[in-house]
């Protein structure tokens, strides 16, 4: 999953009110899990000042929506994923136009999609989840990234269906390909509407806008030329 | 909107034709009954009465193109300003055709029955209003200088014509603003009809959903009710099936607490009732909150849409997935569930509705996608 270029486990702050959510995220990270979970608290300030390579975020603290605090998290680096039950489409987007790195619907997360999510965030490359596909596909606000057919279609089709794999198969092409249409969006995305608080981020935005060539960048060109989950040197 | 929108163009031109054809009884009467009356039974006093007949027939003639366009269209005709300055032209000869002691008097018809000639030509038509004030104005003006002309200015004659003047260009402007009025009041009967019906409407679904959550809290506290007692009883907490069963209710609650649209969408609601009959069969079901901003869908698509997504899901094993993706012109429907018996196709169903089918098969499950593109 390409934690590697990462020298030890990739540390977690987690923000969650309900201690059931918290003990079954916990489980998930434990050992041999190349995640840590370094701190959680019920409030945004309980893990202020930790400093985690990633902070979940639940949206709804008790009781309240903290959708307006992400922005204000992100813009000081932090890389956060949200970790909600809210996947209706303007949430999701409104939490990713705040710079949110991904979205985490609590409905259909798995150990292995939660890791793989976290992993790809904690190394600043382009992650989708299926909720975030469906926001980012049914986007038709002024400001929406130019996605192409294949792109828009292979987004919803991840959405909808059981894996990329199934994907693929749909559209006739290879599953590589796919998380290629994939990755794409969320760069397009990430260029067209969100802040890029991390330099790789800028990077990537750059690279999108044709201010730079990949093979400028080294670390661009292990991400892009990644055929699998292999590691990047 | 657009429904709206009809309705009220019905309104307005049912108005402007009625309207229309009562300016149109009014003139004809009103140049029947009084304007031939009294140019045939003053005949003999008009001092060319040749001239005065000719201005009734170019009258009735000029009436009768504008009645042809306002029973058309309910509106004047194309060249109705141009045509005003005839009437205007006629005007002046039936008060030439009079000796100028009558020119107060009731055998001088042209002045007071023009007005109506004017209305029906500028009637309905862009800056009709204003440019029918002009024409009463310059037939008030050509009266007023006739006068001047022949040496009528006397305080009987003035008051004569003020009157005159007053009582037909109060029926004529009044009739216009009459007409108008009814028809901005009726416009807004309909727009208050449509709100309060719209109002009646959400109202009902606002109950319906209401009632619709009640039963399915009451259904879950059954189910709550149900585990507990087990779990009381000595119920193994580690038992797959006990598991199982608290997720199943977990996952009804957490969509009943995130579900949030006021009124519900037609194909959503269809689908909600298929998720609570798969519940029922204790089939674990997965729904992200369905959006809010569905498409409206033309005749049978919502049908289609549904049909085959619906069988996979009635007859899903054990866990189903229900998703719905929409934008303005697209709506994809698609369960992922893990049903053994669903006949899938290899290649896409096209339905005569435009809705597109897609089956797969893989690891056990059958994902079935239906899609509608709008034009």
């Amino acid at each position: 999953m390409g934690q590697q270029h990462l020298a030890g486990p990739v540390t977690v702050a987690l923000v969650e009110d309900h201690q059931v959510v918290v003990d079954g995220v916990r489980s998930w990270f434990g050992p041999p899990s190349p995640v840590e979970l370094v701190a959680q608290g019920s409030t945004i300030e309980s893990v202020r000042g930790t400093a985690a390579d990633v902070l979940m975020l639940d949206l709804n603290l008790n009781g309240t929506l903290v959708i307006d605090r992400v922005a204000e998290l992100c813009g000081g680096g932090q890389r956060v994923i949200v970790f909600s039950e809210h996947e209706e489409p303007e949430t999701v987007r409104a939490v990713l136009d705040a710079g949110a790195s991904a979205f985490i619907g609590k409905g259909r997360a798995t150990r292995e999609s939660c890791l793989e999510t976290i992993l790809e965030v904690a190394a600043d490359k382009p992650s989708m989840t299926p909720p975030m596909a469906q926001a980012i596909a049914t986007d038709e606000g002024p400001h929406r990234p130019q996605l192409s057919d294949k792109e828009r279609a292979a987004l919803l089709f991840w959405f909808q269906s059981m894996s990329k794999a199934s994907v693929a198969a749909r559209m006739g092409i290879k599953e590589r390909t796919v998380r290629q249409y994939i990755d794409r969006a969320r760069v397009k995305y990430a260029a067209a509407g969100r802040p890029a608080p991390t330099k790789e981020k800028l990077l990537i935005c750059a690279i999108q806008d044709g201010l730079i060539r990949p093979d400028e960048v080294t670390v661009y060109t292990s991400l892009a030329a990644r055929a699998d989950n292999t590691a990047s040197p | 909107m657009a429904a709206v929108t009809e309705e009220i163009e019905q309104v307005a031109q049912r108005y402007a034709r009625y309207t229309a054809i009562g300016a149109v009884m009014i003139a004809l009467l009103w140049h029947t009954g009084y304007d031939l009356t009294v140019t045939i039974t003053g005949w003999n006093d008009f001092r060319w009465p040749a001239v005065a007949a000719a201005s009734w027939i170019l009258y009735t003639v000029i009436a009768v193109v504008a009645a042809r366009a306002l029973l058309r269209t309910s509106s004047g005709p194309p060249r109705g300003r141009e045509l005003a300055l005839p009437v205007l032209a006629l005007d002046i000869a039936v008060i030439v055709a009079c000796y100028p002691k009558d020119l107060i008097a009731p055998i001088d018809w042209g002045w007071g029955s023009v007005g109506w000639l004017g209305v029906m030509l500028l009637w309905n038509r862009p800056h009709g209003r204003g440019e029918l004030l002009a024409f009463l104005t310059a037939n008030a003006g050509i009266m007023l200088a006739a006068m001047a002309v022949t040496g009528t200015l006397d305080r009987v004659s003035i008051a004569k014509y003020l009157m005159v003047e007053v009582g037909s260009i109060t029926l004529q402007l009044g009739y216009l603003a009459g007409c108008h009025t009814l028809r901005v009041r009726a416009e807004d009967a309909v727009l208050l009809a449509r709100r309060l019906a719209a109002d009646d409407a959400w109202r009902e679904s606002a109950r319906r959903i209401h009632a619709d959550r009640l039963r399915r809290y009451d259904a879950i506290r059954d189910v709550a009710e149900s585990l507990l007692k087990q779990l009381a009883d000595g119920a193994d907490p580690g038992d797959p099936r006990v598991r199982a069963d608290c997720t199943a209710g977990a996952m009804r609650l957490r969509r009943l607490i995130t579900e949030r649209e006021d009124v519900p969408d037609e194909l959503v609601s269809a689908l909600r009732e298929r998720i609570d009959a798969a519940e029922r069969r204790k089939v674990l079901v997965t729904a992200p909150p369905f959006g809010e901003n569905l498409p409206d869908l033309p005749e049978g698509v919502r049908e289609d849409l549904l049909r085959a997504p619906i069988l996979a899901l009635d007859g899903a094993r054990s866990r189903a997935r229900v998703t719905v993706s929409a934008m303005s012109t697209m709506m994809s429907v698609a369960v992922v569930a893990d049903n053994d018996d669903l006949p899938i196709s290899p290649t896409p169903i096209r339905e005569p509705s435009g809705v597109v089918v897609t089956y797969q098969r893989q690891g056990g499950e059958v994902w079935v996608n239906s899609i509608w593109q709008g034009p």
